[in-house]
């Protein structure tokens, strides 16, 4: 099991992080640039020092403030990032067992498991970007780490290609005996790998769970908006959060809030509309469609289940 | 896989056609002088200077005496140059400006002020005797004006080469499992490699041909660049020549190989 309970002090804001991973585990820190992430995957691969707090790798110390930390080799810790790093000179082959701790048979079987079974030989110049990352993994899994960080791996990847990625990273996760954290600022991808999510902003975990419950019940409104929330409607001293997912423009369900469209366009295979609330609702959101409407069109915003917030910004985010 | 990018160069109207003509023009410019020395040249008169008795003795010297200064750069100056491109220096800015110093100041210069500072009446002039060492018109006062002259060379140019090899490498690396010596040894030292073998041979150019500051504290025992000044003076200019062409001969394939071989190395990466 990873304990992290620390903080790293930087020049904007300290980051101040507690989470817990169970063997095997996925977990995403979702968040905006600057958030923290990327610090977090750092102190945990032993690239900054705490100011406070420690960090262990089951019955490890990794790092205690104060104290010289266990460095990045003798860690355990693997990390990819959004660049491969990969040694330009060396072959795909030479890269996936270039650890001293790497088995050249196990590697070959890690590598060829991973689709590079015919690469081997290439240099990294000329293999494609997702064929990259995939020599990456393989190498961080040849290297027999224990837990695997990784720092939006797939940023500069197509969608589909990324998908595929995250669904090979999800079965090597497995075989770990620490599992896995995933840094990303995209919703989908979070989702898509990790059994529990932490929003992270300002240096802090806003709030950590299932993606279902981030999604059902977000504990403050900059939650919600990593959630994919995207609009607030205003009724007294209250803020309804809109998620075009969980909302319709029509139906018999619960809350219905009066509104008229202002904009539609195309959103993968459905429509993605813009409304005004009308009534006694005041504000602006999104809802998805499956067909498109007319600009001016009176509809009914309907969701079942309602998230809502104090209407002061400040209180929610507390 | 994807396809290695094609060298091909299309022309692509005058201009391209103007910068090519510039660059040629350049090139032959650059090249004249050593065009001009083959064509002044004869057989006769090569082998005659050179064949005298004593004649390849200031050869012998200053390749000696540049592969020391050569030697004891690579050694001192790697580990800085490294320092200096990974930040870990404190005052970096300030290091790199004193590397520049002897870049900047007139060899003689150079060679005025070490009389001041390593001369035998100097306080280091006094602990170097203790070694039974003098830096005045000796062999070891050669190779340390040949090291002030030619010192930033390399450590300028190995600072860049270092400091173009990624530090998400080393950091990969240190992940991996490894040590910081292997680390250097597997990925810093192997991707610096083309850009340090430049900066030796330039460096070793540079060396070879130090006249200035020998000039001053290194005047016997005499290196090819003195012993063609030397001759120039009592001899003339065509007498000078062939000590000209062998000191090309020997300064010149190093630098040369060492652009092939970093050219050929960084294609294939």
């Amino acid at each position: 099991m990873l304990v992290a309970d620390f903080e790293v002090a930087r020049r904007d804001f300290a980051v101040s992080v507690a989470l817990r991973l169970q063997a095997g585990e996925r977990l995403a820190l979702l968040g905006a640039s600057g958030a923290g992430k990327t610090t977090t995957l750092e102190a945990i691969a032993g690239f900054v020092p705490l100011s406070r707090g420690e960090i262990w790798l089951g019955d490890r110390l990794l790092s205690r403030a104060g104290q010289r930390p266990v460095p990045p080799r003798d860690r355990g810790v693997a990390l990819v990032g959004g660049s491969a790093a990969l040694f330009p000179h060396l072959t795909a082959f030479q890269n996936v067992c270039y650890s001293p701790r790497a088995n050249p048979a196990a590697a070959r079987r890690h590598a060829v498991a991973l689709g590079l079974g015919r690469l081997l030989d290439s240099r990294p110049a000329r293999l494609s970007e997702g064929e990259r990352r995939r020599v990456a993994l393989a190498r961080a899994i040849a290297a027999g780490c224990r837990t695997l960080c990784l720092d939006e791996p797939f940023a500069a990847l197509d969608r589909p290609l990324a998908e595929e990625l995250l669904q090979l990273v999800r079965e090597l996760v497995e075989s770990l005996p620490e599992g896995a954290i995933l840094v990303t600022h995209r919703l989908d991808e979070a989702q898509a790998f990790a059994d529990r999510i932490a929003v992270i902003d300002h240096g802090r975990i806003a709030q950590m769970g299932s993606p279902l419950e981030l999604l059902r019940r977000p504990a403050t409104r900059v939650v919600a908006q990593a959630m994919g929330y995207r609009g607030w409607l205003s009724i007294g001293d209250q803020v309804l959060a809109v998620h075009p997912d969980l909302s319709r423009a029509d139906g018999q369900d619960a809350l219905r809030v009066g509104a008229s469209v202002v904009g539609c366009r195309p959103f993968g295979g459905r429509f993605d509309i813009e409304f005004a609330a009308t009534g006694p609702w005041t504000g602006r959101a999104h809802l998805h469609c499956d067909s498109p409407l007319e600009v001016g069109a009176e509809i009914e915003m309907v969701t079942p289940e309602p998230v809502f917030f104090p209407s002061h910004p400040g209180v929610g985010d507390a | 896989m994807i396809a290695a990018p094609s060298r091909k160069i299309r022309l692509a109207g005058p201009s391209t056609a103007l910068a090519i003509l510039g660059a040629g023009v350049v090139w032959v410019a650059v090249l004249g002088p050593v065009i001009t020395l083959a064509a002044h040249l004869s057989w006769g008169g090569l082998l005659g200077a050179l064949g005298q008795p004593g004649a390849l003795v200031p050869l012998e010297v200053s390749v000696e005496a540049s592969a020391l200064a050569v030697g004891a750069i690579l050694l001192l100056g790697t580990p800085l140059a490294y320092m200096l491109a990974r930040d870990r220096l404190p005052w970096g800015r300030v290091w790199e400006a004193g590397l520049l110093l002897p870049l900047l100041t007139p060899p003689l210069v150079i060679g005025l002020l070490l009389v001041f500072m390593v001369g035998p009446a100097t306080p280091i002039g006094h602990v170097l005797a203790g070694v039974h060492l003098t830096a005045a018109d000796t062999f070891f006062a050669l190779v340390v004006a040949e090291i002030y002259e030619a010192v930033p060379y390399y450590v300028l140019g190995a600072e860049a080469a270092f400091a173009a090899v990624d530090p998400d490498l080393e950091r990969a690396a240190s992940l991996l499992g490894d040590r910081p010596s292997r680390t250097l040894r597997r990925v810093t030292l192997p991707l610096a490699a083309p850009g340090l073998a430049s900066s030796l041979a330039v460096t070793w150019a540079r060396a070879m041909g130090a006249f200035g500051a020998v000039l001053i504290i290194a005047y016997h025992p005499f290196g090819l660049p003195l012993q063609i000044w030397t001759t120039l003076q009592e001899t003339g200019l065509e007498s000078a020549l062939p000590f000209a062409l062998l000191l090309l001969l020997v300064a010149l394939p190093l630098p040369v190989a060492a652009y092939v071989w970093s050219a050929r190395a960084r294609r294939r990466l």
